[in-house]
């Protein structure tokens, strides 16, 4: 190993509301591969903006680059330290040729006036050679295959002389072959003495590729540990064993078939997905992230529909073409997304909840009928308890668990069959987070078929009924949610 | 493996161009002739010069409307520092592409500073410049542009000797064009501000990311569009010998027209020198065809419409297959 | 009620009104027997209608977070097609009630084809409503040329003349046919289920897709209805000129575009009360006939309003930036 090329100390990261990193304290050495490791909302995002200078930690840290001890980074402090981060979308440009991609930036940075085309030449190729690969300098970089984006990326960090590199989810979308290769290259530059950071949830590919494990949860530092010191299980508890304890509800068995989706595949994103929801029950679709289960949802809401494959409510074929189909025939999707998907953050409150609603509440005339329309958003801004309680209150301004009950209630005024709901408490604090439940398992009593994707494992064992496991666009598994732990769903899922 | 690929891309559009040419020399044998070149070159030189302001604009994911209304302006005040000022020549291109730099720097001051959609910003200028325009010409035709002057519009580059006495050769204006085109390409291809428009059409946050500055290079884009008009303007009065101030009515339309058609995106990255000069060539092609096989001259502006709308769609459509198309899933 | 009652004066309606009140007011100062007399007045209630309808049409489409530049080319490609067959069957012998039925009922029609060309581009292709309807509106150009070839469409009966040059009751048929629009379009954006999608569509089309509404059939729908009022625009202009000409109304695309934005419509989509682009129109009529009677060019007019659009997208800007930095 080498030496210590950046150390972080009591590294803290609040949003308001929520504390994001709390006290993360670790080294990372040149020369190793160091995997971050953490579920979903564990606080691995945020602390690599910090690394890179996009977020400014809490007061009170200290980073400590090369001997220099500094509170925080301006994002041009990363880059002059040379930390490099690869994002899951590269920040590339498409329209430009893989030796601009890589070796433009050198241009900019030094205030060049003319593009010294053969000094880019010569860093991109220098910089491709590092990593061994061939790759035409002028082909267009759009034209590229992802992973092959990806070696760009790589080599764009390269040639800006990067010691520590980042690589945000690198494999989630590559192929095996490919990930094979990434990882003959990542050997390749921790052989030359760089530093690598490397974020996966896939357990096989840390093992086969990480010196070091770090583990958060939580936003809390679990631990650092050599790759001889755990096993796949260890890890795993690690990373799951939550202190946060949620209400775990009653399961039940239901008989009553509400939704069948027979046969369902799409090319390029799922394949023969099987499953029955039943009257009253709460299915879980969990898995990795990039595993599908967006997908799945989005083509039984008609938003991504499956090339083939049948879909029964209450035993009779529907169609779901566009999601207007879909919500005629009784369904509900509430997004991952919620500032970009599900509310319109401009409008109000009252014209969200009544965005579902426009037809029921304007009748023959088609002009609204707007004392309905009031008692419409009051009646359910009761219902779900939406604070502040003012129906014209632009939603951009609520808390993330009242944006999420506005988005609900728009939903569940429609008096679905079906709820879909994705991630649905994603960034909400854990207050919100059970009131979401209760409110989830209230709707199902009454009779409602609900699907919950979620990566959150807690959160799937304490409301679901049965939970169904995605991997590589399939349906790996099922469980009835009684006495099953975290970690049986995650060996499967990973 | 470099020149290749360049000529795939601008390919299927030459072959356009090839076939379109075939057709109408079949039906009018007077195409394919050098006259007829000459005189396309001749009266399509403003346009050429112009669509390489407009492809530098597109670059960027702009648009300028307000173009033939800066050209006609320019060509006002040239017309005037010709008869009352200087008939000097490098005085009056000097003129001309000043007051032509100021108003595009008005343009992307708006674009860029204000952050007023370039459509609406140009449709603003636009008005307020023709209004002046008219206002100070009364809409009447200035002749009297100095004999020195049109002498040196008169001046041909080349000539070549033809049977029958008349004297045919490159007009001299094609200089202009020369320019435009060099300066063009030196800007996009040699400078990093160059390599910047392409990359803040491509991504524009990475490119500010990166150490571009968005504003500056926008300012910049419209401004060189507008110096680019300054030299168009010199050719046009040299070539019409007066200025009109109703000429360019609509123009603004062939110039986007013949920029579209040469395959730059309206959505800003894609888009190349070569590219627009053979939608210039396709477009003009295709103008001096419906003239030779006399079909009425309002069909022009029907073809520029069809021309406009068709090479989005097909744009847009494409764009939209790839998109449905897109793994988004590897699966086992 | 005294809160709602202070809010709305302090409204933006409230105070564009107040603009009005002074440009009116200034106009009747600068010049009292010209600006302020009957002759005056009703030119301007002549004038208004045809505009205000324009005006009223880009909003629509506006809203939904498009733009319509072929909307004077609509009005004058269905005023030459519905002017075509009304002078040609009157000239061949057809009686006027009927040859003005059907000129009518085609300048309707032709009016709903170019926005179903429009509307079919734009939602149905995905090509951006700028260049849509750019390319459209040199397209709807070339083919009005080519039916008038270059001149103007005249021969129509005076029943036809009527409907643009008379009274009833004092108030002149342009504005009674106006006011009806304005309600009509009050009704359809601020009431009516379609209208309320289409400020959601503006804001977040995404959102709106994902709550189970047909986002593209609701743009479509909105370039028909867009397009129809431009028609209605044609017939006004074609029965107070006498005739039909390409080139007519042309400078009323900028200035619809400007009575929108300094109505308060967003120019991103989204945001747009009918009656502040109402008293805009008010404002820019007044401008326009006020500086016509101080005897300004008529070129200098159109100066005055491309600055009006350049000014008030400034003070937008300004103010966005304003609220941006106090948050």
């Amino acid at each position: 190993m080498g030496q210590t090329l950046i150390e972080l100390k009591n590294i803290s990261k609040t949003f308001p509301g929520v504390k994001a990193l709390e006290n993360i304290g670790f080294s990372i050495d040149s020369g190793e591969i160091h995997a971050l490791i953490g579920e979903n909302g564990a606080g691995k995002s945020t602390l690599i903006k910090i690394l890179s200078g996009v977020y400014q930690p809490d007061s009170g840290g200290q980073i400590i680059l090369g001997g220099r001890v500094v509170e925080s980074l301006t994002p041009l402090e990363a880059l002059q330290s040379e930390i490099a981060v690869i994002y899951q979308d590269f920040s590339l440009f498409p329209n430009l040729s893989v030796m601009e991609n890589i070796a433009l930036e050198q241009s900019v940075k030094n205030n060049d006036n003319l593009v010294d085309w053969k000094a880019m030449e010569r860093i991109s190729r220098d910089a491709l050679d590092q990593l061994g690969i061939s790759l035409d300098l002028n082909t267009i970089l759009g034209d590229l295959s992802i992973a092959k984006q990806q070696l760009v990326a790589i080599a764009r960090s390269l040639a800006n002389n990067a010691r520590l590199l980042i690589l945000d989810e690198p494999t989630s979308s590559l192929s095996k072959n490919e990930v094979r290769k990434l990882f003959d290259i990542m050997h390749s530059l921790k052989n030359k003495g760089m530093a690598l950071l490397f974020i996966s949830h896939k357990i096989d590919e840390l093992f086969a590729i990480s010196d070091k494990f770090t583990i958060l949860r939580d936003g809390k530092y679990i631990g650092t540990y050599g790759e001889d010191e755990l096993d796949d299980e260890q890890l795993i508890s690690l990373m799951v064993g939550r202190k946060i304890e949620y209400t775990i509800y009653p399961k039940n068995k239901r008989t009553e078939p509400l939704l069948e989706v027979r046969g369902f595949s799409k090319k390029g994103n799922f394949r023969d997905i099987n499953f029955t929801l039943h009257k009253g029950e709460i299915l879980g679709l969990t898995g990795l992230v990039g595993a599908g289960r967006t997908e799945v949802a989005q083509a039984i809401f008609g938003l991504n529909p499956a090339d083939e494959g049948t879909l029964l409510l209450d035993g009779k074929e529907i169609i779901n073409s566009t999601p207007n189909d879909a919500v005629k025939a009784g369904f509900s999707f509430v997004p991952e997304n919620r500032l970009q998907e599900g509310l319109v953050l401009s409008k109000s409150i009252e014209d969200n909840i009544s965005l579902t609603m426009l037809d029921a509440l304007s009748g023959k005339s088609s002009l609204i009928n707007l004392k309905k329309r009031k008692e419409l958003t009051r009646n359910w801004m009761e219902k779900m308890d939406i604070r502040p309680n003012i129906p014209e209150m632009i939603t951009s301004k609520l808390s993330g668990g009242n944006q999420q009950r506005v988005v609900i209630s728009k939903w569940l005024a429609t008096d679905p069959k079906v709820l879909i709901v994705d991630e649905p408490t994603n960034g909400i604090d854990i207050g919100a987070k059970s009131g979401i439940h209760q409110l989830l398992r209230d709707l199902a009593e009454k009779g409602l078929g609900i699907i919950i994707i979620s990566s959150e494992l807690p959160e799937i064992l304490a409301i679901a009924d049965r939970v169904a496991v995605m991997r590589r666009g399939r349906i790996i598994t099922e469980f009835f949610c009684e006495n099953i732990t975290q970690e049986d769903i995650m060996s499967k899922a990973l | 493996m470099k020149t290749k690929l360049l000529k795939i891309k601008e390919l299927p559009i030459i072959l356009i161009l090839i076939v379109i040419s075939i057709i109408i020399s079949v039906a009018n044998p007077a195409f394919m002739t050098l006259e007829n070149f000459l005189d396309i070159l001749k009266s399509n030189l403003v346009l050429a010069i112009m669509s390489m302001g407009m492809l530098m604009v597109m670059l960027t994911g702009g648009i300028d409307v307000s173009v033939s209304s800066v050209i006609t302006a320019v060509a006002v005040i040239t017309g005037y520092s010709l008869m009352h000022w200087s008939s000097n020549l490098l005085f009056t291109i000097l003129v001309a592409v000043l007051s032509g730099t100021v108003m595009g720097l008005f343009n992307g001051l708006l674009i860029a500073k204000l952050k007023i959609p370039p459509i609406v910003a140009t449709l603003g200028t636009m008005s307020v410049i023709l209004g002046l325009v008219l206002y100070i010409t009364n809409g009447t035709w200035m002749t009297g542009i100095p004999e020195k002057f049109i002498d040196f519009g008169r001046k041909k580059l080349i000539t070549f000797p033809t049977g029958d006495g008349k004297a045919l050769g490159i007009p001299i204006q094609f200089l202009f064009l020369l320019v435009a085109v060099l300066a063009t390409w030196f800007i996009l291809r040699k400078t990093v501000i160059g390599r910047g428009i392409y990359a803040i059409g491509g991504n524009r946050d990475s490119a500010e990311r990166m150490g571009f500055k968005p504003d500056r290079i926008i300012i910049f884009v419209y401004a060189f569009e507008g110096f680019l008009i300054g030299l168009a303007a010199v050719a046009h009065t040299s070539i019409m010998r007066q200025v009109d101030p109703n000429a360019f009515l609509g123009f603004e339309m062939q110039v986007i027209a013949a920029v579209v058609l040469g395959g730059a995106s309206v959505l800003g990255g894609y888009g190349s020198i070569l590219g627009t000069l053979i939608g210039v060539s396709l477009f003009c092609v295709i103008n001096n065809g419906l003239i030779l096989m006399h079909i009425p001259t309002f069909w022009q502006k029907i073809v520029v419409g069809l021309i406009i709308i068709g090479s989005i769609s097909i744009d847009m459509t494409q764009k939209k297959r790839t998109e449905r198309n897109k793994t988004r899933v590897d699966v086992e | 009620m005294k809160p709602e009652l202070k809010r709305r004066l302090k409204s933006k309606e409230a105070v564009l009104f107040l603009i009005f009140v002074v440009i009116f007011v200034f106009m009747s100062i600068l010049s009292p027997t010209r600006f302020l007399s009957l002759y005056n007045l009703q030119s301007m209630a002549y004038q208004l209608p045809e505009f205000g309808i324009l005006a009223l049409s880009m909003m629509i489409v506006i809203i939904t977070g498009g733009i319509n530049l072929s909307v004077t080319y609509t009005a004058t490609l269905a005023m030459i097609i519905g002017g075509f067959a009304m002078s040609h069957m009157f000239a061949g012998g057809s009686s006027a009630g009927l040859s003005v039925l059907v000129g009518i009922i085609l300048m309707l029609a032709g009016s709903l084809a170019c926005g179903a060309f429009n509307g079919y581009v734009i939602a149905y292709i995905g090509v951006t409503p700028m260049l849509a309807t750019l390319g459209a509106m040199t397209f709807f150009e070339g083919i009005s040329l080519q039916v008038t070839r270059g001149g103007a469409i005249s021969g129509f009966p005076i029943e036809f003349i009527k409907i643009g040059n008379t009274a009833v009751l004092g108030i002149p048929v342009p504005m009674i046919i106006f006011l009806f629009v304005l309600a009509t379009v009050y009704l359809f954006l601020e009431r009516s289920r379609m209208g309320a999608t289409l400020y959601m569509i503006g804001s977040n089309p995404k959102v709106t897709r994902y709550s189970g509404i047909n986002v593209r059939k609701n743009l479509f729908i909105t370039y028909l209805i867009a397009s129809l009022l431009a028609g209605i625009a044609g017939i006004l202009m074609a029965s107070r000129y006498n005739s039909a000409k390409e080139s007519y109304g042309s400078s009323y695309l900028l200035q619809a575009v400007s009575a929108a934005v300094l109505g308060g419509t967003s120019i991103a989509g989204g945001e747009g009360k009918v009656i502040g682009t109402v008293i805009a129109v008010l404002i820019i009529q007044v401008i326009s006939s006020g500086l016509n009677i101080i005897g300004l060019n008529r070129y200098l007019t159109n100066v005055v309003m491309g600055l009006i659009l350049i000014v008030v997208l400034t003070i937008n800007f300004l103010t966005r930036e304003k609220q941006f930095r106090n948050n």
